[in-house]
């Protein structure tokens, strides 16, 4: 049943994607109505899955099936550009040009991985010690930020020219979150 | 993602009106794309094998019926047929420590009870709609493909810990990719192809990470989150419980039975167990159980029972010995702990939908590999456009990328054909095979002869596994399998043809 719901809603994504297709082709006076009814569809969809399909199990099937949807009728679109025809000056940003240097490259490399890593497991750890709630919960939702933590401060690390600010942070929030945790040392 | 705009068509680009977006300043997206370049390129290769092989362990179950197309098809059982299954495979095994039954499914419609051996060694049998065992499973390909995409082949803590963090540097590709792309709604619909070799592939890349971009959070971070789970319990039984692991993961294991290894007076009834569980969960379908120490006093049943409309791996129920309920784990009417860490599985594999949202998950699995290719190939292009050409890489990078496709059909057609197959040193040989390619012709000629290579092998797969199959193939997915391989064949041979340029 769970097939056939999918597939049934999937035209609603696909439908959104074309007004506001329709929006970001040019402007016009019917411009702020394709976009709101664009992204109603959207939302309708994902909607519409909730009592079809389950409260977690709608959403994220229609999430897949309609991004995918999406995706198909955007490569439908695909315009051909003129091998020939040389583009005009390029005005993309470009990364940020750094001084090439051993010791900086190392330490974001150590910022990055392991003390990024350390100090995420420091607040997962902290938030499944210290957190009030059931323990099952803590050490789940505790579990579950330890990647999106480490995958922020990786980001952050890599991008930040101040790299010793960075490794200040890290190591002060890797000490107090293990610090807390390993103090409390009890579920 | 990478924030290069195409600037040949200016005028349809300008009438996009401007960007609800709020402006983000250039210096912090030049460091962003810093950033989002030097973690790309340092994790690709990983990245990409582990979306690439992600993408085709969506298909895990189906591949195992593909290898094992005779059946018997099963689509219900009744639990007398899945105890006699359980006491025909005690004959086989005397003294296991636990037994695996896999009860019909739409996914798996099989009954099958996996077991270790007093040596050491897996069986896998398969049993008829009477629980009467008719051969023994053989899915060695099955089983490469998806150890390939869970630990990579490593010991398992090691491999684990790898794909863990290789989804934590992918989710902060994404992170950094967002943020590194200020014009990620102005941009929404334009995909141009030719021209410029740099932005064709920044509009392929941005496309598809910004449509695909809930699924690519979705799994990057149920992905890291699994394989980081023995670390992360590792730390907190470390704080907690002076390094006892066992302590913290029994949190999650409901109702315990006490070890007693003394013989019990008559085998635990599976039968019997199911039967209470139909009882006390009549909407629930169970769908796997473990059978503990059969034949001892301290035998029992863990039961999985799964509920029509939830996302999650279904409930875990503790039988005892005398079929008795001892009650459950919560995985579906505990905690939000327990439900989130349910739906983990299924989330990240796919396996919640149907076969709509299967292959809306390899579809974008196989998005999010063209989306890490694209990435190094923007890098490349960027040198070269900036007169540092660096051609060996361009030529490697190509070479591994298609390196993928044909080391699994290759690791495929050895899987049917062998008796022995070892489809891991087949496909690390014809991994470095495709890499070794680069050192011959252009990047653009390497492309080619791999895909043709590709092209052929899976036609050879699909050959040989319906002349091997044909009279015994029971199941219609092994048919489905070799059509949509020949499929795949075909689409690959197209992209090999010339193409006309655009006049």
């Amino acid at each position: 049943m769970s097939a056939f719901w999918a597939l049934a809603l999937a035209p609603l994504p696909l439908a959104g994607a074309v007004l506001l297709k329709r929006a970001w082709d040019g402007p016009g006076p019917q411009r702020p109505w394709l976009i709101l009814g664009g992204w109603s569809l959207l939302i309708l969809a994902i909607a519409a899955s909730v009592p079809l399909m389950g409260p977690v199990r709608g959403p994220s099937a229609i999430l897949a099936v309609g991004s995918t949807a999406v995706l198909v009728f955007v490569a439908a679109g695909v315009e051909r550009r003129n091998a020939r025809k040389k583009a005009v000056r390029e005005l993309a940003p470009e990364p940020s040009d750094r001084r090439r240097v051993a010791w900086r490259g190392w330490l974001r490399g150590f910022l990055a991985g392991p003390l990024a890593g350390v100090a995420a497991l420091g607040c997962g750890l902290a938030v499944a010690i210290c957190a009030p709630g059931q323990i099952q919960s803590r050490m789940v939702i505790g579990g579950l930020i330890v990647p999106f933590l480490w995958a922020g401060g990786m980001a952050w690390t890599l991008s930040d020219d101040k790299i010793l600010r960075a490794f200040a942070v890290l190591a002060g929030v890797a000490t107090l979150t293990l610090g807390a945790a390993f103090l409390k040392g009890a579920l | 993602m990478d924030a290069s705009p195409d600037k040949t068509t200016p005028a349809k680009t300008k009438a996009a009106g401007k960007p609800i977006w709020p402006k983000i300043p250039a210096d912090f997206v030049r460091a962003m794309l810093a950033g989002h370049s030097a973690l790309g390129l340092a994790f690709a290769a990983l990245i990409y094998l582990v979306c690439f092989s992600g993408s085709v362990a969506v298909f895990t179950q189906e591949f195992g019926r593909w290898e094992q197309p005779q059946g018997p098809v099963l689509h219900a059982v009744s639990p007398q047929a899945v105890d006699a299954a359980v006491q025909a495979t005690l004959t086989k095994i005397t003294k296991p420590h636990d037994l695996l039954v896999r009860l019909p499914t739409p996914d798996h419609p099989r009954l099958t009870v996996h077991g270790d051996d007093a040596d050491g060694g897996e069986h896998t049998y398969v049993a008829d709609q009477a629980g009467r065992l008719v051969g023994e499973a053989r899915t060695p390909w099955t089983e490469f493909q998806a150890e390939l995409h869970t630990v990579l082949h490593l010991p398992r803590a090691w491999g684990g810990f790898v794909v863990g963090l290789t989804g934590v540097a992918l989710l902060s590709s994404l992170i950094s990719g967002v943020l590194s792309h200020p014009r990620v709604f102005k941009d929404a619909f334009a995909f141009r192809w030719g021209g410029s070799k740099r932005l064709q592939e920044a509009d392929l890349h941005n496309r598809v990470s910004v449509w695909g971009l809930p699924f690519h959070l979705a799994v990057s971070l149920t992905g890291a989150f699994l394989g980081l789970t023995t670390i992360i319990v590792g730390v907190l039984a470390l704080a907690t419980f002076k390094g006892d692991t066992a302590k913290a993961y029994a949190l999650f294991r409901g109702p315990t039975v006490a070890d007693d290894p003394r013989p019990a007076a008559k085998i635990i009834n599976v039968g019997a167990a199911l039967d209470a569980i139909a009882a006390r969960y009549p909407d629930a379908r169970p769908t796997y159980l473990y059978v503990e120490h059969p034949g001892e006093r301290g035998q029992h049943a863990i039961i999985n029972v799964a509920t029509e409309g939830r996302l999650s791996r279904g409930e875990t129920v503790v039988v005892d010995g005398e079929g008795r309920i001892l009650g459950e784990v919560g995985y579906e009417s505990g905690s939000l702990g327990f439900r989130v860490l349910s739906a983990m599985t299924p989330l990240h594999f796919g396996w919640f939908g149907g076969w709509p949202v299967k292959i809306a998950y390899f579809l974008l699995g196989l998005g999010l590999t063209a989306v890490t290719a694209s990435g190094v190939a923007i890098w490349l292009a960027r040198r070269r456009d900036k007169g540092r050409p660096a051609p060996r890489w361009e030529r490697l990078w190509v070479a591994f990328a298609w390196s993928q496709p044909l080391a699994y059909a290759f690791s495929a057609l050895v899987s049917l054909l062998s008796s022995t197959p070892a489809p891991v040193v087949v496909w690390g040989l014809a991994t470095l095979a495709a890499c070794a390619s680069a050192a011959f012709g252009t990047p653009a000629g390497v492309s080619k002869a791999l895909r043709q290579i590709t092209a052929g092998l899976l036609a050879l797969v699909c050959v040989a596994h319906g002349v091997l199959q044909a009279s015994a193939m029971a199941d219609p997915i092994g048919w489905g399998i070799d059509a949509a391989l020949l499929a795949t064949a075909l689409l690959l041979t197209l992209t090999t043809l010339p193409k006309r340029s655009p006049s």
